[in-house]
């Protein structure tokens, strides 16, 4: 599917109030609205990899927003490769900058700011979890690659072949690569067609966001990842006794 | 258990038993249960009994503790979907019991064979980790074998209060060989082990602030430091966060511009790279200190 540009999008988005968001090294940082209400906006665009940098610039606008603009939903964008292997982003503690970003998040979202991803791009390992899959509730649009990495990527890796890989995925959608099955286990709320009127959809999504992390049981009333919840459950009912 | 033993040379069960009280551990979920991974066995790859992480309740010192050590044997300690809700649910119960929480990592993050289910299950454990934070119950996270904390568990755990390491731990997101890959051998040669563990090692990262302890290789060791940040926290507020931010930028103005971690090294007041190359944790905890006065 071919990807609009990042303008483009943020447009389809936010509409006329998306020019009060930054574009800048293919970091997204800015205040738009969404239903009539300001929102905070962070992300990343154009598939770019990202390191130290671009988790402070992140984290510093998350932080803006929580001292001047409290309680605003802050919807977090998520179009990137990962992190990118890079020697002195390790040794400077890569690690660390994305656990400040989720610190800083974890902060909002105790301050009573409502945090919402959408997926818009590749939302791949690292650049995922970093920041996108710690919202209240995660969106992907339907032309979004979304999972751990494309089944190529994970036989190169296993060793295991492709097709190998590609038959058990009709039935462990944990292994195929998209935002559909990336939904079957419960890791995404909903997927949205990109033709939709996406503003509408998001200023719903903020309106219904709620804090409770309901994936795994998402997952497991879709079937994709069946297991989950109930070892969760067993694990803090024998705790308990 | 003897000081003799090397803390990175034992396996989960024997590292929760030596740094627990005698006899105390209570195993949640244990391999009796037959736990095991059905994508691994669709693929045709051994499985664990245990799924590789042992989990459950103990005592430190007379003070209850939730504490979960993984299996680097078993498949490089790697978060699949069972792996991985163990270690949620566990968190989850030291948030509700309110009891401290004590993650021995030794992964290389999520289990590929798996694909998505082991990197949600990393992302829905952090969130039990902050819900552990929310109401002041010390989250812990030991780093101390060759394997370290990498990938997703890398991330995970800096989400925790606090990162007891040993000059052997590791920590970081991306491995030497995928670096090298990238990057090329003259960037980063994974077989260097000296700047491997320059680049990741616990030395580093205890200098750079990242780990809150630097530790013997001996359980007894990992042990007294778990026991000193049980009765800790380090919360979440504006005011940290943003003193966090500060030491970000710094240190990333500060050495960004370098590829020579001797240069990390010195900045943070070691005056001795060879000396220092061979001091013990402790021992290098303590020079930089007194370089740095």
């Amino acid at each position: 599917m071919k990807q609009p540009s990042p303008r483009a999008l943020l447009g389809k988005l936010f509409g006329g109030s998306a020019k009060g968001i930054a574009v800048e090294k293919s970091v997204l940082t800015g205040y738009a609205q969404a239903g009539g209400k300001d929102v905070c906006v962070i992300g990343t665009c154009n598939g770019t990899y990202i390191g130290n940098e671009a988790a402070l610039v992140l984290a510093a606008h998350v932080i803006d927003c929580v001292e001047r603009r409290p309680k605003t939903p802050i919807v977090m964008l998520v179009d990137s490769a990962g992190q990118e292997p890079n020697r002195v982003d390790e040794m400077l503690g890569l690690a660390s900058y994305f656990g400040h970003l989720l610190n800083c998040l974890e902060l909002a979202r105790r301050k009573g700011h409502k945090l919402l991803t959408i997926a818009t791009g590749k939302a791949v390992g690292g650049a995922f979890i970093c920041y996108g899959m710690f919202a209240d509730r995660i969106y992907a649009l339907d032309s979004a690659s979304v999972g751990l990495m494309p089944i190529e990527a994970m036989s190169a890796v296993t060793k295991i072949p492709v097709p190998v890989l590609q038959k058990l995925s009709k039935t462990m959608p944990s292994l195929e690569f998209g935002a559909r099955p990336f939904a079957l286990l419960g890791g995404v709320e909903e997927v949205w067609p990109s033709k939709d009127d996406l503003q509408a959809r998001l200023a719903e999504a903020i309106a219904t966001a709620a804090v409770d992390d309901n994936r795994a049981a998402l997952g497991k009333k879709r079937g994709g990842r069946k297991l989950a919840l109930d070892i969760r459950n067993r694990v803090l009912a024998e705790s308990a006794k | 258990m003897s000081q003799l033993h090397l803390f990175h040379e034992q396996t989960a069960r024997q590292r929760i038993a030596a740094v627990t009280d005698a006899g105390s551990f209570a195993e949640l979920l244990p391999p009796p249960e037959r736990l095991t991974s059905p994508y691994l066995a669709q693929l045709g790859i051994p499985v664990s009994f245990d799924d590789g992480v042992v989990i459950g309740h103990a005592r430190i010192d007379g003070k209850k503790v939730y504490i979960a050590a993984q299996v680097g044997q078993f498949v490089g300690g790697a978060v699949g979907e069972i792996h991985g809700a163990k270690l949620t649910g566990l968190f989850k119960a030291a948030a509700r019991d309110r009891v401290p929480c004590v993650v021995i990592i030794e992964s290389g993050g999520v289990r590929l064979h798996e694909g998505s289910a082991g990197e949600i299950a990393i992302a829905e454990t952090m969130r039990a980790i902050f819900e552990c934070r929310a109401r002041k119950v010390p989250t812990i996270a030991v780093i101390a074998s060759d394997i370290g904390a990498y990938g997703g568990m890398g991330i995970l755990s800096t989400c925790c209060d606090f990162r007891v390491m040993t000059e052997h731990g590791r920590l970081g997101i991306s491995g030497p060989i995928v670096i090298e890959k990238w990057m090329g051998k003259k960037a980063y040669d994974s077989s260097n082990r000296a700047l491997v563990w320059k680049t990741s090692g616990g030395k580093t990262k205890y200098l750079l602030g990242d780990a809150d302890a630097l530790v013997h290789d001996a359980a007894g060791a990992v042990r007294e430091a778990i026991g000193k940040l049980l009765t800790k926290s380090s919360p979440v507020t504006l005011k940290n966060a943003k003193a966090r931010q500060k030491e970000l930028e710094k240190r990333l103005k500060r050495f960004g511009k370098t590829a020579d971690p001797d240069d990390v090294w010195k900045g943070l007041g070691v005056r001795d790279i060879a000396t220092a190359s061979l001091a013990s944790g402790p021992e290098f905890a303590a020079l930089a200190k007194a370089g740095r006065k």
